[in-house]
């Protein structure tokens, strides 16, 4: 197991450096560069060039690239290149909290709604439970999160005043968990919604499947407890397909609640990835998108790893 | 950024090159100091202080030094931190009042500027600014280290020199009509924190994110990143203490968001209200305790043709193109209304702005004329051809700007009743700035806003020295109009130089050097017993210092 993991840490290596050459090109070759929005008629296109050559912008993009990995590889992400003199690390670790707070929240609650929701239409399948529960994920799956985000502060905050509109606080207020609590649940909710719809559907799904087998039959015709044969001995099989999904969305973890994190003002690390890209702020993009590559690469390894807690005929 | 900004304001606009002429212009008064507290149309009791005004913007400021940021976000909050030499009153001409200096007096030959500073300003530290303190900041961008956006604002000053404490002198190489507007307009930076700071240094220094010291009516007090920043009243400010406590900038990224924000009361000021949400706003602002202000924005939308195309190099074509545009309809429909046709390229507000040019009304059977005489003849499928080309082209715009996108619809179909068939070209905003890019210059025809400066000097946009290097994309040249704003920039005397930009605008009219499509109107929502404001075209929190909360 130990050896395998560094197995696969040390194959993640060359994977993220080539991430990393890719990402690189792909922004260098999106048009524009940080100047593109400092149009100002009284600016001189030598000043530009001026921000260029100091920003190193001017020199070919594989030194441009060399010098990077360079600083990266010491730790260093740089500077920002559009608020000077900011550390990207800085930036980051302002904004990643906020959005870890909320992914891990939004998950929980997710998955404390989900999964019983989907072992029970897996139990009673095609019955009124099931249908209601069915409808009502594709209508979480289909509903854009920025229009539910909207509608819940129309209704929820500006009508009847329950939560407040947006932030991460109240401004101007002394530090209160109940506050904070507060202003955490209508983005969490709004968040969870999505990955409910979906995970309810795979829990079902995964759950029917194993409901099936022999194993299953057996154990129920001894005449145990239905309840104790569906978690005892379905459950932990039938979540097997699920770790994979959890691996697969650790990733999001780190830009997937940009839209929600706009509509709620919530300034998190999705906001930063949008704002920098249209800035072309190409430090912060670079550290952003390194790091999701790694999330990328941790959850892969984590559901593995979960893989064999849950199943044991796996081994690595 | 998709600016950012501000996005929805700032969307309809262009460039957000306006740090430099509001630096510190909401310091800038009228001309009577003691004229305070203006409400107008209502009636006001005395100034009461207090109150917390919480700001809302799309935008996110980068940094407070105005010599480096250049966005709107930044150069509003700089505004209140830091203090100017010379504003800009409501006709954007340069004022000393609410301005650091006394009196600015002006050489008759135009090469020094002398300034005589107030006494008793002083930093948010306590240290009282002087003569260094302007020498210094000034320094900073005619140094060859200097490595900020401004360097070219500071292409006509020599040098800048301290004559007495209270007294500068700046020596210009050439007679640069614009410097007082533009150049003077710059947030004063403590010498004694700043002053043994490298040069190259100053742009990533920590004083301009951590720490901003000015000399403006409020201290900085934090920035969270993302959130807010906070600034609140100077005790000390010498032009007495402003009456709100405390300003609050809060970062909304989603417009949407910040009207629910507005009505739920947790913004109560917010400058970018689109046209198309005014009747929802209007529709909650008695509950919600606001009103709505409305002015000019100081901007201009246009069509702009690459006239490196032959196509678009007859004049009677860019003529008969605008006669075939019914632009009141375009402001009817996509603005609601809020807007007004505009035909040159400055605003109806500025004291420059020449009312007297060429005018190029709707008139369909007109434009076929004149295209018809200009040697286009229909074609088969009704597009006119000339030499066997199509008058068909490409108009790009911005993604995500509702308004351009449908002003490119409409120029569809309208252009097309005279046989101009236009094709729509939707790009994301920085791929659409690189399209414009010298040497680049990847349009046919575009649809774009320009934000005004405060000085109306149009040849950053309009000289054929642009046109290689600069920011005259359109390839528009006029020799005569070339001279003549050379000679504007050289003019001293206002009224003559007033004259000649008018001429120039004249002819840029006459050229329909852009197919100048309406000046926007421009929304904002205030507390509705915020008493002392006044609508500034260019400086959303003009004279935030003299604003007061009237108690109920």
């Amino acid at each position: 197991m130990v050896s395998y993991i560094i197995r696969r840490t040390i194959m993640a290596i060359p994977l993220l450096f080539g991430i990393t050459i890719l990402s690189f090109a792909i922004i260098q070759a999106a048009p524009g560069d940080p100047t593109s929005l400092m149009m100002d008629p009284s600016m001189k296109p030598s000043d530009k060039e001026a921000f260029r050559e100091r920003y190193g912008l001017d020199e070919p993009i594989h030194i441009q690239y060399i010098t990077w990995l360079g600083n990266m590889a010491q730790g260093d992400f740089g500077d920002s290149i559009i608020k000077r003199g900011t550390p990207v690390s800085e930036l980051i670790m302002n904004r990643l909290p906020n959005t870890l707070l909320l992914m891990l929240v939004s998950t929980i609650l997710a998955i404390l709604i989900a999964i019983p929701f989907g072992i029970y239409s897996a139990m009673r399948p095609y019955t009124k439970l099931d249908y209601t529960v069915t409808v009502t994920s594709f209508l979480g799956v289909a509903t854009p999160n920025f229009w539910l985000g909207l509608m819940l502060i129309m209704f929820l905050s500006v009508t009847l005043g329950w939560f407040p509109t947006g932030g991460v606080a109240t401004l101007n207020a002394d530090f209160s968990l109940w506050d904070r609590i507060h202003h955490l649940i209508l983005p969490a909710f709004v968040l969870a919604v999505a990955d409910m719809a979906a995970l309810t559907r795979y829990t079902r799904s995964s759950m029917m499947d194993v409901l099936k087998q022999d194993y299953i039959r057996t154990a129920m015709s001894k005449g145990f407890k239905e309840k104790k044969v569906v978690l005892k001995h379905g459950l932990r099989n039938g979540m097997i397909p699920i770790i994979t999904i959890f691996g697969l969305m650790l990733p999001s973890f780190i830009g997937g609640a940009a839209i929600t994190e706009r509509v709620f003002a919530w300034p998190g690390i999705g906001l930063l990835f949008i704002e920098s890209a249209f800035q072309r702020d190409y430090p912060v993009i670079m550290a952003l998108t390194v790091i999701s590559a790694v999330f990328v690469v941790i959850g892969n390894l984590l559901a593995d790893i979960l893989y064999a807690v849950f199943d044991p005929r796996i081994e690595y | 950024m998709k600016k950012q900004a501000w996005l929805l304001s700032v969307l309809l606009v262009l460039s957000m090159f306006l740090a430099a002429c509001s630096g510190g212009g909401n310091d800038a008064a009228d001309t009577e100091p003691e004229e305070e507290p203006e409400a107008p149309a209502e009636p006001s009791g005395e100034p009461v202080q207090g109150g917390d005004l919480i700001i809302g913007s799309s935008g996110a400021p980068t940094m407070f030094n105005g010599l480096y940021s250049s966005d709107a976000s930044s150069s509003d909050i700089e505004g209140m931190i830091f203090d100017s030499l010379v504003g800009s009153d409501l006709e954007f001409n340069p004022v000393t009042d609410g301005g650091l200096a006394e009196e600015v007096d002006a050489a008759e030959d135009g090469l020094t500027y002398t300034i005589k500073l107030k006494e008793g300003a002083t930093f948010h530290d306590g240290e009282a600014l002087n003569a260094d303190d302007v020498v210094f900041t000034y320094n900073i961008p005619l140094s060859d280290e200097y490595d900020g956006p401004r360097k070219s604002y500071f292409e006509a000053v020599e040098s800048v020199e301290k004559i007495d404490d209270y007294t500068v002198q700046f020596n210009m190489s050439k007679v640069d009509a614009q410097f007082p507007v533009v150049g003077l307009g710059f947030g004063i930076l403590p010498e004694h924190i700043l002053g043994d700071v490298p040069i190259p240094e100053l742009g990533e220094h920590e004083f301009n994110t951590k720490n901003p010291i000015g000399s403006g009516p409020f201290k900085f007090e934090e920035w969270r990143d993302g959130e807010y920043v906070k600034v609140v009243a100077n005790e000390d400010y010498w032009d007495g203490r402003p009456y709100l406590d405390s300003v609050t900038y809060k970062i909304v990224p989603d417009a949407n968001a910040i009207l629910a924000q507005l009505q739920a009361g947790d913004i109560h000021y917010y400058a970018g209200v689109a046209q198309p949400d005014v009747p929802t706003v209007e529709s909650f602002a008695d509950a919600a305790g606001i009103r709505l202000e409305s002015g000019l924005a100081l901007s201009y939308t246009f069509l702009g043709l690459n006239q490196r195309m032959e196509m678009f190099q007859d004049v009677s074509v860019r003529q008969a193109i605008t006669h075939a545009i019914d632009r009141e309809a375009i402001v009817e429909s996509v603005m609601a209304g809020y807007g007004e046709v505009a035909h040159v390229p400055e605003s109806p507000l500025s004291w420059a702005y020449n009312p007297d040019v060429p005018k190029f009304e709707y008139d369909v059977e007109k434009a076929k004329q004149m295209l018809a005489d200009a040697g286009w003849t229909p074609g088969d499928d009704g597009i006119l051809e000339k030499d066997g080309e199509r008058f068909s082209f490409e108009v790009k715009t911005n993604q995500g700007n509702k308004v351009r996108e449908d002003i490119v619809v409409i120029l569809q179909q309208q252009l097309k009743e005279v046989g101009i068939e236009i094709v729509p070209q939707i790009v994301e905003f920085s791929s659409l700035i690189a399209d414009i890019d010298p040497g680049v210059w990847n349009f046919e025809g575009i649809v774009l806003g320009w934000s005004l400066g405060t000085d109306p000097d149009p040849s950053g946009i309009f000289h054929t020295k642009e046109i290689e290097a600069g920011l005259n994309f359109t390839a528009y040249s006029n020799p005569d109009l070339d001279v003549l704003m050379d000679q504007s920039l050289q003019e001293l005397d206002k009224e003559k130089r007033k004259e000649q930009i008018g001429q120039v605008q004249q002819g840029l009219a006459e050229d329909q050097a852009y197919t100048f499509l309406y000046y926007p109107e421009e929304f904002r929502a205030l507390p509705a017993n915020l008493q002392g404001y006044e609508f500034h075209a260019k400086n959303q929190l003009y004279k935030i210092n003299k604003w007061w909360l009237e108690q109920e």
